[in-house]
């Protein structure tokens, strides 16, 4: 499986925030949950990446292809949505259009037709009367009216009803199905990703923690639950995180065996991803 | 690209650009009627700090109300160059429409006098170097500190007027007698105001964070 993106390296300050050393790469064919609680970097990583804001050092490949060298060949093949559209609201959905196909040069009208009448979207709507789901929606049109090879996307679903989340993951997962494309989505709603995602990445205070399978992954961790009785200096380190309550403790780990052999009559089941999540930052201490 | 833009700025301001155009049309006649004595020049420049300079206003405002479209444009193959460069090419679209309605409004209403081409060049240097000022300085202040400080230079602006004036004025004659040459070289002058001010414009885009 070919690499469509491989960041290495990348580093980048901001403020009191910084990207460090982030390395990562997205395999053709997958659908890529990008995923850390608000504030761990995701969007800046993102927008790093497309060039949006600058960077101290890091090497950024597109299909292979170096991103500083071949930008206007690059950003052809990539769709890109972003948190609640950024469009200009007062122009109508036809006039918005009208803009961003200009820059394309394998834009599809017939795509766009078609994606404006699955969602039900009136060409002649101003954009400021959309809802968030509405204007989601469009964006995703946008993004994928010009036979896009890379779908960036972030936080499509922050705010989105239920119905209108399950309706992203179907596009996605048809837009797929064509083969030789992938999908890069950063959420910090990780119930989606467990429906959708191949591989996750994740980032805390601009570091990737991880980036794996997502079945690997949840095959990795366990979520473990006993006495707290049974939590002892020697067992305690055990656990990523660990919570504890007057009926017993709740923990994260990785090494399943080793908590067996301290505490054979713990409960292990399999983690969702929000748990990996929370183990990773600390959130489930 | 840049043409695609230019585009872009006419419909987020198109609203404006009737009322703008309307302007450019009305004042020179406006100002036939009410100050003869005033008749042609200052009726073409006037139409041309509204048409212009209020239109590159709008363009701004507009930008500064939805800063995060030009994020979605740069996210686009749209190039921060093009981007940059279409602001220049709205201005001096402009200017050249206010210049177009004035010709044909000397041709058609007596007494407005014959289009001037000393006129169009001296107006197009004067254009081009508050241009070439005030967009470098909002890409690097953003439109709200530009906004500042282009209202202090306005605030102070009748201070150095007069002197300015004192210094010209003595000279106009042998200004207005000056060879066509010379005119050719006052707008080749505000051609170099525009490319150097552009060039500042991209340096400064180029490195700005989107956000």
């Amino acid at each position: 499986m070919n690499d469509i993106l491989t960041v290495s390296g990348l580093n980048k300050s901001y403020g009191d925030f910084s990207l460090s050393d982030v390395t990562f790469s997205l395999p053709e064919g997958c659908i890529t949950g990008f995923i850390g609680v608000n504030g761990a970097g995701k969007t800046t990583t993102l927008r790093t990446v497309l060039g949006l804001t600058g960077r101290l050092s890091g090497d950024i490949r597109f299909f292979g292809l170096d991103f500083d060298r071949h930008e206007r060949e690059i950003k052809d093949r990539i769709g890109i949505v972003l948190d609640d559209g950024c469009f200009y609201d007062e122009l109508t959905l036809m006039e918005m259009k009208s803009i961003l196909s200009s820059a394309y040069t394998s834009w599809s009208e017939q795509d766009f037709k078609r994606y404006m009448d699955l969602f039900s979207l009136d060409p002649k709507q101003k954009i400021q009367t959309l809802s968030r789901g509405m204007r989601m929606k469009y964006a995703l049109a946008l993004a994928l009216s010009h036979n896009a090879e890379l779908l960036i996307m972030d936080e499509p679903t922050s705010g989105l009803d239920p119905l209108v989340r399950s309706q992203l993951l179907q596009i996605l997962s048809e837009y797929m199905q064509n083969g030789g494309k992938a999908v890069f989505f950063s959420t910090h709603i990780t119930s989606d990703l467990d429906k959708i995602a191949d591989m996750l990445i994740m980032i805390d205070h601009g570091r990737i923690v991880f980036q794996e399978e997502k079945d690997a992954l949840l095959d990795t961790y366990r979520i473990v639950k006993g006495d707290s009785r049974d939590l002892t200096a020697e067992t305690r380190p055990l656990f990523l995180t660990v919570s504890e309550t007057e009926f017993g403790f709740t923990g994260i780990t990785k090494r399943i065996s080793e908590v067996r052999d301290h505490i054979p009559d713990v409960i292990a089941g399999r983690p969702t991803i929000e748990d990996i999540l929370l183990g990773n930052t600390g959130g489930a201490q | 690209m840049v043409f695609a833009l230019l585009k872009k700025d006419v419909l987020i301001v198109k609203k404006y650009v009737l009322v703008m155009l309307l302007f450019a049309v009305l004042i020179p006649p406006f100002m036939r009627w009410r100050v003869p004595e005033f008749t042609g020049t200052l009726g073409f420049i006037l139409s041309v700090i509204f048409s212009v300079f209020m239109l590159l206003q709008y363009v701004s405002i507009k930008e500064y109300q939805y800063p995060r479209a030009a994020v979605l444009l740069c996210a686009a193959p749209f190039s921060r160059r093009a981007m940059v460069l279409s602001k220049y090419v709205f201005c001096m679209a402009a200017y050249a429409m206010c210049c177009m309605i004035y010709g044909i409004e000397t041709l058609v209403i007596p007494g407005l006098g014959r289009p001037d081409m000393r006129l169009f060049a001296v107006m197009f240097c004067a254009i081009s170097a508050a241009v070439g000022v005030y967009l470098p300085v909002q890409y690097k202040f953003g439109f709200d500190r530009a906004k500042y400080i282009f209202a202090g230079l306005i605030i102070f602006s009748p201070m150095c007027v007069p002197l300015l004036m004192r210094t010209v004025s003595p000279r106009l004659s042998l200004f207005l007698a000056a060879p066509r040459l010379f005119y050719s070289g006052i707008a080749l002058l505000g051609a170099v105001f525009l490319a150097v001010s552009a060039f500042l414009s991209v340096k400064i885009y180029d490195k700005a964070d989107l956000s």
